[in-house]
């Protein structure tokens, strides 16, 4: 029997492990969206929501789910950043012509729009998360829940960030990136998990890339509409 | 017709090696690839030159010796077919064509188009095949297998073993290649008291021979002269982790 | 010179049984005392040196190839016989054994012929076990379709891959001994000479086709197990190494070489194309189990062949013998096709083919149910020809396939020099004159699974067996021969490549020795033969060196061996005055143009003694006597 520390090193363990916390990320993906998609519904939706996910099991939830997040995304990079070193050490002699035949860009371009992505990552947290940039937008504002409470207002702070040009066609680049990333993650990691066969392998390798540009085009949606001006305060 | 050839000469294991350009006139259509080569090799002997070393034997598409990327596709541009099996008509009187030995770590060149590929060995010997000594067997009819099972298993025991999977995935992986022998073995009653340990020890055996990871590009798939399907990967990658998670292998 | 060929006596039922029973046996703790060399890893070297292993000895196991998996074993596609009578028409171990003494037209020793029979039934067993991919019925059980030379349906199959899978079977078997350290494997290893000490085989001397390295291998016996030497006819449905280098260093060191003329020649191969010809194709016989194969009725019919009406149409098979049709053995419906050919009936460039047409079949059976048979097959006549055989029917020409002649062994499979075993189609025993359809697959898994095992031990348990050594006197002496030849032929610097030796040799042959012969031919061929080697060591060109990868060097070393072992085939061929099998010599036929045997001068085994490079070698006869099946004239009509 194997040891458990050969069987992580492994390749295929590596890869496995990327898919799982892969597809976790997705989920957070779905997750996030359909929360962002409640600006739609109006101030008072989306400032409540934000609300109730602060202050669920006095903070507790949201900070589990910080850590688990940061955990998946840490061993998602991590794996990434292993297995692409052992890949480009598996052919130290490059060829002089390369024709591909199935290969697409979204799958050849993984490891860069991956980076592209950490680097989106920090920004999106520093505005939205830490107030480091684009700080005018956020601590001031404030609004009060039907409930009475006074909260942080989610709903001004991206309604004034997004009216902004420049940081509008910042984001719509990086969903472009998340939906370039996932157009080839999700049905991979389907594949790497062994969830595939020949009846559903189609059916996969239709979803994945439909989800991919259902989630890229769900995200730019908030932004579009705000610089289109059909979402205002 | 007439071609330009540009062909990767390489003395030996530790020369650097590069490209050299041949033009070769008179090429007959009804030629294979090799033959073609065989020409060449002529010319080049009777000028006084050291030939292209390449591997070959059977010539009829089975033994998986040749293997050679022309124009930046392994075996060549036609889907299913190895390169003694490629002829000269898929070509056109002008063509440049550019011939590179199998790029992989795990697949050291030789000389000029020849690499060593005693990794697949390597990797058949952690445990694709049966541990069943001569004299053990009961009758063949006594475990029926459905033909379903029969024809998947001959699918993926169609391998030939050529490498072309290797040298067309960005990554130099050999998880078809190795996928193949599992999923053949996985699919008939034989091989399953031994697919446990089979899947855990052969796919370490990938990485200590310095193979790259897959990415699912499915290249390999693409570029197999017996159109192995990538479905085996899938089914290698479900019973290596249970291997792991079921402690067995 | 005697030959004893250790055939056991008694009723043929009981002869095996009862020879294993006498055979000493090595004690199970002794047996990794011995060591035991195998040269080539096909169906019969793999299945060996795994077997050997498992049961303890210690086996080192030879082959010049990169990996174990790729001897030319892998391209046999039709299948494997088998006695089962799994379909329960008619077939046993004697049906068997008789289609077989009979298909080798009496020249076949019946004792190794109805052992063949026997363990045939557990090969199939065997590769089931190993997971060998057979063809399966939908309810789960073996399938099995009809070969040429047989009317029962005895014939196992893995798609259009049956050597492909058995194979596989074997080398899988061979790795997982390498992987326990029972078997060391050496790849790209040529073997260069025979090594023999008082008397007995002890080793060899191999070459590294990488490093060029020349060195000795000693061991206890020495496996031979190379295969066939068709490749002297440069064209043939052999993979472009085979060679009889192996076997014919063993016979210039005084092993025997018994029956080379007997070469198959098999008819439905895919004819050649231009000079630059490397290899021919062979399409698989099963193919004839739905073709039809036909010629124009008339002379210089060019009409295309949807053009020609059935009236017009000669399905020459089918009228000349018309129990057999389509399926007539391989020797009468080769010849058949050159018959036509010469009398300008041929189809396709230079006239030299007949077609193989499956359009009947089609509508028989639809073409999807042509396509799940013969798929691949149809597939790569296509990639070859541009040609789709669905639509336009097959053309095809006989090709050189097979050679049943090969090393002279007793019964134990060992050669007249004690410890040097044969086994395969390196040796000569079970085919006779001519070899069945799905016959060779499973002659070289019963030499190696389960024949070899037992007789090899009956040797090494009599013991007697000195310690030797690389350091020895013949060992040193064999490798200084061995460099000697090399130096030689790389200093020659002559205009000449390997390869136009070769292509001048074969067609020497395959005008003169090859699917017809006679005196007068092979009388210029035995003239011709020595001036082309004695051109060949004036004006012979190997550029590069002997210490590095060297292919032109590897061919050059080949075809001198070729360049003297093609006459003593063609000698063989000139002492046989009768025609059977796969000899036939013209001034020996019927009539009507059947080949005609003559069992009162020459029912014997043709066993010949290496004399010296020029000589005329000296014949050795072992007779063969058939108590069991009745000397008849082969006929298929």
């Amino acid at each position: 029997m194997k040891a458990f520390g050969d069987i992580w090193r492994s390749n295929l363990f590596q890869k496995w492990l990327m898919a799982i916390t892969g597809l976790f990320l997705v989920l957070f993906l779905l997750g996030h969206l359909s929360g962002n998609l409640l600006v739609f519904l109006g101030q008072a939706h989306i400032n409540e929501y934000a609300h109730g996910l602060r202050t669920m099991g006095h903070g507790a939830v949201l900070w589990g789910a910080r850590i688990g997040l940061l955990t998946f995304f840490i061993l998602h990079v991590a794996s990434a950043i292993t297995l692409s070193r052992r890949n480009r050490q598996a052919r130290p002699q490059k060829y002089a012509r390369v024709e591909a035949r199935s290969s697409t860009l979204a799958s050849r371009t993984m490891l860069y729009s991956g980076l592209l992505l950490i680097t989106y990552v920090l920004y999106h947290l520093a505005h939205f998360t830490w107030g480091a940039v684009h700080a005018q937008h956020y601590a001031q504002a404030t609004f009060i829940l039907p409930s009475g409470e006074l909260v942080p207002d989610v709903y001004t702070m991206v309604v004034k960030s997004f009216s902004e040009p420049l940081i509008t066609v910042l984001y719509l680049l990086s969903m472009v990136m998340v939906g370039l990333h996932l157009n080839h993650a999700i049905a991979s990691a389907f594949q790497t998990l062994g969830v595939t066969n020949r009846r559903i392998v189609p059916l996969v390798r239709t979803i994945g890339p439909a989800l991919s540009i259902l989630i890229a085009l769900g995200f730019s949606a908030v932004p579009l509409a705000i610089i289109l001006g059909l979402v205002k305060i | 017709m007439n071609l330009r050839l540009h062909i990767w000469r390489q003395a030996g294991p530790n020369d650097t090696g590069m490209l050299k350009t041949y033009d070769l006139a008179n090429v007959s259509e009804h030629m294979s690839f090799l033959e073609m080569l065989d020409v060449l090799n002529e010319e080049l002997i009777a000028k006084g030159e050291i030939p292209v070393a390449f591997d070959h034997d059977c010539r009829e598409g089975i033994c998986g010796t040749c293997g050679m990327v022309i124009n930046g596709r392994p075996h060549g541009p036609l889907a299913r077919t190895t390169a003694c099996q490629l002829h000269m008509r898929t070509f056109k009187d002008g063509d440049e064509i550019y011939i590179e030995p199998w790029r992989a770590k795990a697949f050291p060149v030789l000389r000029d188009l020849v690499v060593d590929r005693g990794s697949f060995d390597r990797i058949i010997q952690k445990g694709g095949f049966v541990s069943v000594n001569t004299g053990n067997a009961q009758d063949g009819n006594t475990i029926p297998i459905g033909k379903p099972d029969a024809d998947r298993a001959m699918d993926a025991a169609a391998c030939i073993g050529c490498g072309a999977c290797v040298a067309a995935c960005p990554n130099s992986s050999a998880m078809l290649f190795t996928a193949a022998k599992i999923g053949h073995l996985a699919s008939l009653p034989q091989g399953q008291a031994e697919r446990s340990s089979r899947a855990m020890n052969m796919v370490l055996q990938m990485d200590t021979e310095g193979f790259g990871a897959c990415t699912n590009h499915y290249e390999c798939e693409a570029a197999c002269p017996k159109g192995i399907s990538a479905e085996f990967i899938a089914q290698m990658n479900r019973d290596f982790v249970a291997s792991a998670l079921g402690g067995k292998g | 010179m005697e030959l004893n060929s250790a055939l056991p006596g008694g009723p043929i039922q009981q002869r095996w049984d009862k020879h294993r029973a006498e055979l000493k046996l090595v004690n199970p703790a002794n047996k990794r005392k011995f060591s035991v060399i195998v040269v080539g890893t096909g169906l019969a070297g793999a299945s060996a040196s795994a077997t050997l292993a498992e049961l303890g000895y210690n086996v080192q196991a030879f082959t010049y190839h990169d990996s174990a998996r790729r001897a030319h074993s892998i391209a046999a596609q039709g299948g494997i016989n088998a006695a089962k009578n799994y379909q329960n028409d008619g077939d046993s171990v004697w049906r068997l054994f008789y289609d077989t003494v009979k298909g080798g037209d009496f020249r076949a020793r019946e004792s190794n012929v109805y052992r063949l029979a026997q363990v045939s039934v557990n090969i199939i067993d065997q590769c089931v076990a190993q997971g060998v991919p057979f063809a399966r019925e939908y309810g789960g059980y073996l399938s099995n379709r009809s070969f040429g030379g047989a009317q029962v349906s005895r014939t196992f199959y893995a798609k259009g891959q049956t050597g492909q899978q058995l194979l596989l079977g074997a080398y899988q078997a061979l790795m997982r001994q390498v992987g326990l350290g029972k078997v060391k494997l050496h790849n790209k290893q040529e073997m260069m000479d025979l090594i023999v000490v008082d008397g007995r085989a002890r080793g060899i001397v191999t070459r590294d086709l990488v490093t060029g390295v020349v060195r000795s291998h000693m061991a206890d016996a020495v496996i031979l197990a190379t295969g066939g030497y068709g490749n002297v006819f440069y064209l043939s449905t052999n993979a472009k190494a085979c060679n009889v280098t192996a076997t014919y260093r063993a016979h210039k060191r005084g092993a025997l070489f018994a029956n080379p003329c007997y070469t198959q020649i098999h008819p439905t191969c895919i004819p050649q194309s231009g000079d630059y010809q490397s290899k021919l194709t062979l399409m698989s016989e099963s193919l004839r189990n739905d073709g039809r194969i036909w010629v124009p009725k008339t002379k210089g019919d060019h009409r295309s062949p949807d053009q020609i009406p059935e009236s017009d149409r000669d399905y020459y098979l089918e009228r000349k013998y018309p129990s057999f049709g389509n399926l007539s053995p391989r020797d009468i419906a080769s010849r058949a096709a050159k018959e036509v050919c010469d009398e300008g009936r041929g189809v396709g460039p230079g006239g030299l083919g007949v077609y193989l047409d499956f359009s009947d079949a089609i509508r028989r059976l639809g073409e999807k149910a042509i396509a799940d048979r013969y798929g691949n097959l149809f597939e790569m006549y296509e990639r070859i020809t541009g040609e789709n055989p669905y639509k336009v029917p097959m053309r095809i020409y006989p090709a050189v396939h097979y050679t049943m002649g090969g090393l002279w062994v007793d019964y134990n499979l060992m050669s007249n020099v004690p410890g040097l075993f044969v086994l395969g189609e390196a040796n000569f025993s079970d085919h006779g004159a001519n070899r069945l359809g799905a016959s060779a697959l499973m002659q070289g898994l019963a030499d190696g699974y389960f024949v070899i095992p037992y007789t090899i031990g009956g040797y090494l348990a009599q013991g007697g067996l000195a310690a030797v050594s690389s350091e020895g006197a013949e060992a040193q002496q064999a490798v200084k021969d061995a460099e000697q030849k090399i130096q030689t032929l790389l200093s020659i610097g002559g205009k000449r490549s390997p390869d136009s030796f070769h292509r001048e040799l074969g067609k020497i042959m395959w005008d003169k020795c090859g699917m017809a012969r006679n005196e007068s031919g092979l009388k210029e061929a035995l003239q011709r033969i020595p001036e082309l080697r004695e051109e060949f060591w004036q004006n012979l060109v190997v550029p590069g060196s002997g210490t590095e990868l060297n292919q032109s060097l590897e061919r050059g070393l080949r075809v001198a061996d070729f360049l003297e072992f093609a006459e003593l085939m063609c000698f063989d061929a000139l002492q046989r005055n009768e025609s059977c099998g796969g000899h036939f010599r013209e001034e020996y036929q019927t009539e009507d143009g059947e080949a005609l045997r003559n069992d009162d001068d020459y029912c014997y085994v043709a066993a010949w003694e290496h004399t010296g490079v020029g000589n005329t070698p000296t014949l050795h006869k072992e007779p063969l006597s058939f108590e069991n099946v009745k000397l008849a004239t082969r006929s298929y009509k």
